[in-house]
């Protein structure tokens, strides 16, 4: 009995192995089916259904391995074993790997096929077992329905434990180049609709893309078989058990394609929005292309029309993309990582750039706007911070930089920066840098007053309204600002409104942005400005020295422009701050009117003096500039005999004004003013306009064409060196020529016989030239704002010099600490952080002191 | 010698002063070329006012000062009556 039963076995199971070999090996016969069943039955009822369902699935493995995988990888093999130079060669053809992944992909699906129809076979032989002998089901029952199953994780582990390491890549090749050629495809009618065919797409709800009817019947055919043979190789790798690798290709492939898309749509201009094309291709092309796969897949449910009770997690999900209808959950994921995608990428790419922009601004203000959308989105602002910050230091605050390109780049910054962050957190975080490297500029005062009031474009003696100045623009802004604000406040005085700005200080570095600030949005700028230097009244006292300056070497008396600067001015720092400057300016238009009475009444006098000898010079080339000193900041004065005859003219004009004005008197400043003169040599003749001590030297020439530095120095009545310095000017255009002398340290100097030995030795051979003094030629009738700092600090440089003796070195907090703490007495420390810092600067540049790490120590 | 040098223009810079023997105002102690604490503007605006007693002031301050005056005002420096000087 029992050896009848192992013959029996035996006898089954070579029978069963010779049938199973007969059904994989055969060329699609599946006519053992029925010649199959009875001895799958007979093994089953012995017991060996694991056995049977092992060998068989060993079986398959075996023909699997051997037909189709070996087979299937052998088509990838050239590339696979391609150098990454060759391999590049492979993707830029034409139909690769499309060709050969599809034909590869059908062979393979094939010989599956053909392989589950087999297990199928072995499957229904089981299960008729089952069906005959209820009893024992338990087992057989085990056996068939894992079958499948089990042939399945076969499959997918065959494949992967052979798969080249670069098989991903290939797919990944693969959909990029689908995915361009759809782009490419779609990019007809998506242009077209951007050319003003919006309402056509937009509610064109053709839903069933794939059934190719939509705007443009042949594209969309087209892009939907394009779609379906993407669809069947994807089905065909979900099929061998590539579901994820699959995934993971397109996603990759699709989110490679929005980058490029958002650097193409982006580039380097500033001056368009790109955002909101972005988003539009983003429904366009990718979101179409996976409604469509994901619909070919049958992976398109949607849950909100099936059932009622699941919500979907997202918050804000649309109710309709144009072209697609109420879009599945698996497409509004979609939808938000592309965008989330696309508003990184673009904001990356701009706040790479962001320096370039700033610069561009305000003509770049599409492409803040479109930075603040996506920041707003991803919420990355500190990526901004950060960069910028660092984008500045390399590129913005170095020595090559002027401090006026370095203070016209920050207001720039904080126009567009106040559009991104209103709250102004960042812009303080991104100022900082700019506003420490400022401090430490000795020009920095002057170019903020230059740019805060002067509309010349930095020209001092340009002319008319060139251009606004920096307080007009902000009180324009303002202006605008309120009408917009307060439209139906109409009532509100706004001469109080300005009154209540006057008791205005700029808000410390340190506020609280959310406290507010008031009046934030009409004096941003000019308080983040004020806040460089320290306090306004270093401001107001810097702008007094440069308008000094500038009216006291006017020829006329046109103030127009500086009384609108100065009414600005009084707006926003108070009309008390102002006061000095408006006196000067009320000085100038007192002169205007005194001026032309005297000068009136001196041209009557001498008109009724018959018989006079000739004057040299007419009472009427002297005009006057006469100013109330109290109120004007120190002026530079020097001894300086002018010629007779000119000193005539100041002593008639003086006592006339005496006369006038009694019992007051007139003091002249005669080192100060302007003097426009001709020299005349025969039959040609110079234009010069020049300071009052130029012309007392070249007038001298006309007595003796010769003179001496000495003695032409006494006789004008000023230092050798003085006289030396300014008498270059003269040589310089060509008018006298300078030889050694009676010593060493006297040069003799004399004038040119002729306008042809001017012309040797000058620039000049028009008939008539003019020249007017430059910058640097001229000298300064005001003492700078630092020269009196200098001046009023120089009391403590002891102070200083003995601390530095005994602490070695100190910060620049600690000095102005210990000088606070320690000088007391007459004359009190009052000077501020930044006086204290830039008179150390000075002594820095006359070498006594030096710094090290931020430390102040004795230079040795 | 060839050289001439025709003056077109001498524009000047002067100070104006109403040449007091003191600098300052005994009443308001503000500087006589400035201005009286009342004014906004010096020179025409605030002038000066001489006492026959010689003694300088705002005219602004010395008016005050007369004006809030009960019995006969003296000059506040010299303490003999206050007259304008003539
Ligand atoms: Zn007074
Ligand atoms: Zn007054
Ligand atoms: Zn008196």
């Amino acid at each position: 009995m029992e050896q009848d039963d192992a013959d029996g076995s035996l006898d089954s199971w070579a029978r069963f192995c010779s049938l199973s070999n007969e059904l994989l090996g055969g060329d699609g016969d599946l006519s053992v089916g029925p010649r199959l069943a009875p001895v799958v039955a007979d093994l089953c009822t012995r017991g060996l259904a694991t056995l049977v369902r092992d060998y068989f699935l060993h079986s398959l493995e075996e023909t699997f391995r051997n037909n189709a995988v070996k087979k299937f990888w052998q088509h990838f093999h050239p590339y696979c074993n391609a150098s990454p130079v060759d391999r590049i060669k492979f993707c830029v053809k034409e139909h690769w790997p499309e060709e050969i992944l599809s034909g590869a992909l059908e062979d393979i699906c094939l010989e599956k096929s053909y392989q589950e129809k087999c297990v199928l076979v072995l499957v229904h032989a089981l299960q008729s077992y089952e069906d005959r002998t209820p009893k024992r089901k338990f087992k057989a029952v085990d056996c068939s329905s894992s079958l499948m199953p089990r042939y399945q994780l076969m499959v997918s582990s065959v494949l992967l434990t052979t798969l080249p390491l670069s098989f991903p890549e290939i797919l990944n090749v693969y959909f990029k180049k689908k995915l361009e050629e759809l782009n490419i495809i779609m990019a007809g009618s998506y242009e077209s609709d951007q050319l003003g065919n919006h309402e056509l797409f937009e509610s064109s709800n053709t839903s069933d893309w794939h059934s190719g009817m939509d705007i443009d019947g042949q594209d969309v055919s087209e892009s939907s078989c394009l779609v379906k043979n993407i669809g069947k190789v994807v089905r065909d790798l979900r099929c061998l058990g590539f579901t994820s690798m699959t995934e993971d290709a397109y996603s990759s492939a699709i989110i490679w394609l929005l980058k490029s898309k958002v650097y193409e749509l982006a580039g380097d201009d500033y001056r368009v929005p790109v955002l909101g094309s972005v988003k539009k291709w983003i429904q366009a092309v990718p979101l179409q292309f996976l409604h469509a796969l994901l619909t070919y897949l049958g992976d398109s449910v949607d849950y909100d029309s099936g059932s009622s009770g699941l919500k979907s997690p997202l918050a804000s999900r649309p109710s309709s993309f144009p072209g697609i209808g109420v879009p599945s959950e698996a497409l509004v994921r979609w939808h938000m990582r592309l965008e989330y995608f696309a508003y990184e990428t673009l904001q990356d790419l701009r706040i790479g750039k962001l320096f370039e922009i700033i610069v561009d601004y305000p003509e770049s203000s599409p492409a803040i706007e479109d930075l603040k959308l996506c920041l707003e989105y991803t919420g990355q602002h500190s990526k901004l911070v950060d960069s910028f910050i660092s984008s500045l230091r390399y590129r913005l605050l170095t020595a090559g930089a002027s401090t006026n390109d370095i203070l016209h780049q920050y207001v720039s910054t904080i126009k567009a920066l106040r559009t991104i962050d209103p709250t102004g957190v960042f812009l303080e975080a991104v100022g900082e840098p700019i506003r420490d490297y400022l401090r430490g500029r000795k020009d920095t005062i002057k170019c903020i007053v230059t740019m805060l009031t002067d509309g010349s474009g930095g020209n001092a003696s340009g002319t008319g309204n060139a251009g606004d100045n920096l307080l007009e623009e902000l009180n324009r802004d303002a202006e605008n600002q309120e009408n917009a604000d307060y439209d139906n406040h109409a009532n509100i005085d706004e001469k109080q409104a300005w009154l209540n700005s006057e008791s205005w200080e700029p808000d410390p570095v340190e506020a609280d942005p959310l406290k507010g600030s008031r009046n934030r949005r009409k004096v941003d700028i000019l308080g983040l400005m004020v806040s460089i230097i320290g306090s306004k009244d270093q401001l107001v006292n810097e702008y007094r020295v440069m308008l000094a300056e500038k009216l006291l070497n006017k020829s006329d008396f046109e103030i127009d422009s500086d009384i609108r600067t100065l009414e600005l001015l009084k707006i926003h720092f108070g009309e008390s701050s102002m006061q000095k400057c408006e006196i000067m300016l009320n000085d100038l238009i007192d002169s205007k009117r005194t001026n032309s009475n005297i000068k009136t009444s001196l041209l009557k006098t001498s008109q009724t003096v018959a018989g006079q000898e000739e004057a040299e010079i007419s009472h009427d080339v002297l005009d006057a500039t006469i100013i109330s000193s109290n109120f004007w900041p120190p002026i530079q004065t020097e001894d300086l005999v002018v010629p007779a005859s000119v000193d005539q003219l100041l002593s008639d004009y003086a006592k006339r004004f005496h006369q006038i004005k009694t019992p007051r008197k007139l003091l002249w400043k005669k080192n100060l003013g302007t003097v426009k003169l001709e020299l005349e040599f025969e039959g040609r003749s110079m234009q010069f306009t020049v300071a009052p001590v130029h012309a007392a030297i070249i007038m001298r020439f006309q007595e003796k064409s010769s003179w001496t530095s000495k003695t032409l120095a006494t006789e004008i009545g000023i230092p050798m060196d003085s006289l030396n310095r300014r008498i270059s000017f003269w040589t310089s255009k060509g008018v006298l020529t300078e030889s050694a002398g009676p010593d060493a340290d006297d040069h003799t100097f004399t004038v040119v016989d002729s306008m042809s030995d001017v012309n040797k030795n000058s620039i000049a051979n028009e008939r008539l030239a003019e020249y007017q003094m430059t910058e640097e030629e001229g000298e300064s009738s005001v003492a700078s704002v630092e020269e009196q700092l200098k001046k009023e600090m120089t009391v403590y440089e002891k102070f200083i010099i003995g601390m530095l003796i005994n602490f070695g070195s100190m910060s620049l907090d600690r000095i102005h600490n210990t000088l606070k703490m320690f000088c007391i007495a007459e004359p009190s420390y009052d000077k501020s952080l930044q006086q204290l810092q830039s008179f150390l600067s000075g002594l820095v540049v006359d070498e006594k002191l030096e710094t090290r790490d931020g430390l102040y120590l004795l230079k040795r | 010698n060839t050289m001439k040098v025709k003056i077109l223009q001498w524009h000047a810079v002067a100070s104006w002063t109403w040449d007091a023997q003191d600098e300052t105002c005994g009443i308001c102690r503000m500087a006589f070329d400035g201005c009286c604490p009342d004014c906004k503007f010096p020179g025409d605006d605030c002038p000066l006012i001489w006492g026959a007693c010689n003694h300088a002031y705002h005219l602004h301050c010395i008016l005050k000062w007369v004006n809030s005056q009960t019995s006969t005002p003296l000059c506040p420096m010299c303490r003999r009556e206050w007259q304008f000087k003539g």
